[in-house]
């Protein structure tokens, strides 16, 4: 992290980043520079019949994203929250209830188990101790796998891409079954070699268990953030290079003064979203805790939200699990926020 | 920034970096003594990337030499190398193969083809859509589209796996759940889809053509799908192939939906036998493992020049 | 306006697709679970189970197909879940919301209580008390929820002791009849490094419970309200036998479905361990022929103030579920098939019928040792006690598991696994609405 932000910001690239920040804040994006209405429409006060033409237009092409969007994304955050007020209970008394469940109504009981739960607490600080860690390392090592294949030492470039690139091909929870296989002391040819030179690591171990889903984690992802910044490296003129080759620059002054700031805006971009992606963090634990009975059905909040609804955890149902989302959001939310902030400070300086 | 760029960017920026490509592989002979690298810092990069390149693949390798393997073997034979000789590998593979449909109860290839269905149609509807708000919101004005923007934006930060939940809760009142629109429906909706649908947008399709096309008298609709459309093909294989590969991995969601067999996509299916306490074929999984991200793979490997010239593009540009 | 047609063409086009889609889901999805439906005075039922059908078995739906031939008006279609018991229950869920549910599933004894709660069985009491005659009387009752009766038993579960005669021989030691001496003979075989017993996290929720309520039920019902005490006698046995057992390294603690205990089962490091009756073919598997006639079944000794008695571990029947509509028909195959006792005994199970004597296959019998596995089963199944389970015993059964894990690596001893056990289930009655009596 320290090299990218200790480079002078002079380069636009970091845009993307600031971009999606600002729309965090719900702040209004659109730049009127992008269309022909800045040409049409300068006068705001009445509307022209063209520019309701171009109202209705614009408004026709939105819809289709517009209608499933709603439905996908809007309807569920008002449902969650309705249902969070709901636990479903048994009726009609006796030991067993009446043979049916009901939803009642419980006010914030939800909300206060969840806030109060200590298992939230402690998935919530495991999440955030694997983003702090997994985050950093998986763009640093994409970053300097881009660099060194961009730096015009290798041959072959394309061959180590792809390489880098294939475990992106594998979806995350078979990516997270080959390695629970890979950790397993009776399996793997890993902890069998690394036996067999005197090193004994038990990666299941609940010291060591995060750092094996990190591993995996990054594994997946690490290929394709390195091919967005190769892609950008890339992107690089040509000339830059020849210019700086005349001034005499060398190798590591290139790099640093050249490619870092031209990369700067898709790793904060990169960042950003593999925040976001931690956050969830489900298939790795849910997986490895198929094998391995440690692993507590609450270990993330994502998980303790699924387990929650499929009643391995009580309280259960649809109403607690949807207090668990709606924390994580809002807690998701904050953390994008100050990330956002963060990085306008640093870009300020 | 400047989004006035030339009309077919993407393919022009596909060919530029093929062209990257073969003057890289040149250059290190017109390097400068200069900037010639040093050897030693050489042999290090070098040393660096080919064990990354052994981390990255080692998982994979390894997968396909388990996969011919029975329970008997993956724990007592060497995990590096096959346990049964050549001339009876063929054998070891159809057993597990055999292995893997009993599982299954032949049910393997339905979902491979489940996962293709899903990946597919959602891509294909999520593409176009993506596409067409992506157009609108670079090339029009429209009361309400700050804001739309605003949102859609916002919910590109959203972690999409906790919407899943109540997702499942409204699809089970509308009796969707269990079905493939379940899966499908879901998976059409990308922010990052549409984001990438308007900087496409706003940066290779001129207005000075839009224009034009109006004055001869072009519908608006006509202008999208036969000027538009075309303007960002290279743009929506991108688009196509985030979102592909993107259903494919998701495994949340079909978890929750689906609980009937036949409409499993491949992960799931696989994660179904992993979390029978019982099994212990992992062999023959390995082998599920490997035929179900085959489809995946041969998309990346056709289709690589679409989707390295879409990375730079969503990335450079913002 | 010059949106025109093709526009409109191509939003209909997409909307198309998704009803085309949403017909295509909807077909599927129902087929495998159509209702129960009648035409003519055939009856059309659907069985969803989760036996392993596994190669070498007689799987159900060879059975069915027998049944179907006999019965021209009652036809059974047999529908396999892939999947674990809980996501079987999720799914039950969803089907008798949705109203297209299967008319019958596999529903184990621990589980039973849960899916009454959450209201996705069906009373049969008239339909099925005819068939009582043909089940254990034990397993009978554990279909029943407050004297109504929502199906009938399959397979029963006692737990038993697995061994190594050969290995047990040349240590010189028997199977343990007392606590006392289980600990010595442990300590014995550690000496040597080899184990006669086995920890198992992954299987402490029901294993551990099994064990600790062969002596005694935790779960009782006085006026409407549960009773819930999981520190009972046999508990306090089963925490201190263990914990005596990890404290002197005189047992395994691999857990059950990971491949080290396979392996220490082939290395003969593992030689006897407790399991539940359905493990027989399983342990077969694990040790691939390795020690094959060298192995025995014994009954559970009083190790853990159990005295005859063993518990239960798994076992299930087959419930008939919310919108059945033909119960008497649905009665009628379903005590057939579970009647079935060699289909089913080639499935691996114990059946809970008392129709016949069940044979031990002869694959069983090679392996251990000629012994007539199935008679020795039998014994144990009479020797069963009262256990009966609490709606939502699967979060109990959870949270024993991850406690038993830390038991296993030594960050918490035994005895904290049924304290977690009874605060889970206190939790999970109330969190129900239930009342629990103090």
């Amino acid at each position: 992290m320290s090299t990218i932000t200790s480079t002078k910001p002079k380069s636009a690239g970091a845009g993307a980043s600031r971009k999606a920040a600002r729309a965090v804040k719900g702040a209004n994006s659109a730049d009127g520079k992008d269309g022909m209405s800045v040409k049409q429409n300068k006068t705001k006060q009445k509307m022209s019949a063209a520019a309701k033409r171009e109202e209705r237009t614009g408004w026709m092409f939105m819809l289709p994203f517009v209608l499933l969007f709603l439905l996908v994304f809007i309807f569920p955050i008002f449902y969650a929250i309705y249902s969070s007020f709901f636990q479903q209970v048994a009726t009609g008394g006796g030991a067993y209830g009446g043979g049916e469940l009901v939803n009642k109504f419980v006010g914030f009981e939800n909300f206060k188990y969840v806030i109060t739960s200590h298992d939230f607490w402690a998935g919530m600080g495991r999440v955030m101790l694997y983003t702090v860690i997994q985050v950093p390392l998986m763009i640093i090592s994409a970053l300097v796998l881009a660099m060194l294949l961009d730096s015009f030492i290798v041959k072959h470039v394309s061959g180590f891409r792809l390489g880098y690139f294939l475990p992106y091909a594998i979806p995350g929870v078979i990516a997270a079954i080959i390695w629970v296989y890979l950790y397993n002391g009776q399996i793997s040819p890993i902890v069998k070699g690394l036996a067999a030179i005197g090193i004994n690591v038990d990666f299941f171990a609940s010291n060591m268990v995060l750092a094996s889903m990190i591993n995996i984690t990054t594994w997946t992802f690490t290929g394709y953030n390195m091919l967005i910044f190769l892609s950008a490296l890339q992107a690089i003129p040509h000339e830059l290079y020849e210019a700086a080759r005349i001034d005499g620059a060398n190798g590591w002054q290139i790099a640093t003064k050249i490619k870092l700031p031209n990369v700067r805006g898709a790793a904060l971009l990169a960042m950003l979203l593999s925040i976001v992606g931690t956050i969830q963090l489900f298939n790795e634990p849910q997986v490895m805790q198929t094998a391995d009975p440690g692993i507590s059905r609450s270990y993330t909040p994502m998980m303790m939200a699924f387990n929650t609804s499929r009643g391995f955890l009580t309280p259960k149902g649809d109403g607690p699990s949807n207090a668990i989302a709606i924390v994580m959001a809002i807690i998701a939310g904050l953390l994008a926020m100050i990330y956002a902030f963060v990085e306008r400070k640093v870009n300020e300086q | 920034m400047s989004f006035a760029h030339t009309t077919h960017e993407n393919s022009a920026s596909a060919r530029a970096q093929k062209k990257a490509d073969r003057r890289r592989e040149r250059s290190e002979n017109d390097l400068p003594r200069s900037m010639k690298p040093r050897p030693v810092t050489k042999t290090i990069t070098i040393i660096i990337l080919v064990f990354a390149l052994i981390y990255f693949l080692f998982p994979i390798y390894w997968a396909i030499i388990a996969s011919t393997k029975t329970p008997a073997q993956l724990t007592s034979s060497n995990g590096l190398w096959f346990a049964v000789p050549f001339n009876k590998l063929g054998d070891a593979i159809a057993a597990n193969y055999s292995v893997l449909l009993g599982w299954t109860r032949g049910n393997f290839w339905r979902w491979v083809g489940n996962s293709f269905l899903y990946s597919t149609v959602s891509a294909v509807i999520g593409t176009i859509v993506s596409v067409m708000a992506g157009y609108a919101t670079a090339k029009f004005r429209f009361r309400g589209k700050g804001i739309t923007i605003g949102i859609i934006m916002g919910a590109m930060l959203m972690p999409a796996a906790l919407l899943t939940i109540p997702q499942y809760a409204i699809f089970n009142a509308l009796h969707l759940d269990n079905s493939m629109l379940a899966v499908i429906i879901p998976c059409c909706v990308s922010p990052f889809g549409f984001f990438l649908g308007r900087v496409y947008a706003q940066s290779s399709v001129p207005n000075e053509l839009l224009e034009a096309a109006r004055i001869d008298g072009a519908s608006e609709s006509r202008i999208f799908f036969t000027i538009v459309l075309r303007l960002l093909a290279p743009a929506m294989v991108t688009i196509f192939l985030f979102m592909f590969v993107a259903t494919w991995n998701n495994f949340l969601l079909p978890l929750m939906m689906l609980s009937s067999e036949n409409l499993y996509p491949v992960t799931l299916g696989l994660y179904g036998m992993v979390s029978l306490a019982v099994f212990n074929d992992r062999g023959a999984l390995m082998m599920g493992a490997l035929l179900g991200v085959l489809p995946v793979i041969i998309l990346f490997l056709t289709l690589q020049r679409f989707w390295r010239a879409g990375l730079a593009a969503g990335s450079v540009k913002g | 306006m010059k949106w025109n047609k093709g526009c409109m063409t191509a939003i209909a086009a997409v909307g198309a697709m998704c009803m085309a889609l949403a017909g295509c889901g909807a077909t599927s999805g129902s087929s495998s679970s159509s209702s129960s439906s009648s035409s003519g005075g055939k009856v059309e039922l659907t069985y969803i189970h989760r036996l392993p059908d596994k190669a070498g078995m007689t799987t159900v739906e060879e059975t069915v197909a027998r049944w179907n031939k006999d019965h021209p008006n009652i036809q059974v279609k047999a529908i396999h879940f892939n999947g674990n018991a809980s996501d079987l229950i999720k799914k039950l869920e969803t089907d008798v919301k949705a109203g297209n549910a299967p008319d019958l599933a596999q529903a184990g004894y621990a589980e039973l209580p849960e899916m009454f709660t959450k209201g996705i069985v069906e009373d049969v009491t008239a339909e099925a008390s005819q068939y009582k005659k043909d089940f254990a009387a034990g397993t009978f009752d554990l279909m029943s929820i407050g004297g109504k009766t929502y199906g009938l038993p399959q397979d029963t579960g006692p737990l038993v002791y697995f061994y190594n005669k050969a290995e047990f021989d040349k240590l010189g030691i028997e199977v343990p009849k007392t606590q006392s001496e289980l600990i010595d003979s442990a300590k014995k075989a550690a000496a040597k490094g080899k184990y006669i017993m086995s920890f198992q996290a992954d299987e402490a929720g029901n294993m551990l419970t099994g064990l600790a309520g062969a002596s005694g039920p935790w779960y009782q019902v006085e006026n409407d309200a549960w009773k819930v005490d999981t520190d009972t006698k046999g508990s306090k046995a089963v925490a201190d036998v263990y914990q005596q057992l990890l404290d002197s390294k005189a047992a395994t603690t691999y857990p059950r479905w990971d491949p080290s205990f396979d392996s220490a089962l082939q290395k003969g490091e593992l030689i006897g361990t407790i399991g539940a009756a359905w493990e027989a073919p399983l342990l077969m598997d694990s040790m691939a022929d390795k020690g094959k006639g060298d192995w025995r079944v014994a009954q559970v000794g009083d190790w853990f103030d159990n005295g005859e008695k063993t518990g239960p571990d798994g076992g299930s029947g087959v419930v008939a579920l919310k919108g059945c509509e033909h119960k008497a028909e649905a009665m009628q195959f379903l005590d057939w098939f579970n009647t079935q006792i060699e289909d089913l005994t080639s499935q691996g199970l114990v059946v809970a019928a008392t129709t016949g004597q069940a044979k031990t296959p002869s694959s069983w019998s090679e392996f251990y040792g000629g012994q007539d596995v199935m008679k020795e089963f039998a014994t144990a199944n009479s020797n069963l006690g009262d256990f009966s389970y609490i709606p939502g015993f699967s979060a109990v059964a959870a949270a024993m598991q991850n406690k038993a894990a830390d038991v296993a690596s030594g960050k918490a001893k035994a005895s904290s696994i049924f304290e977690e056990a009874q605060t889970t289930s206190v939790n999970t009655l109330k969190d129900y609405g239930l009342s629990v009596a103090q």
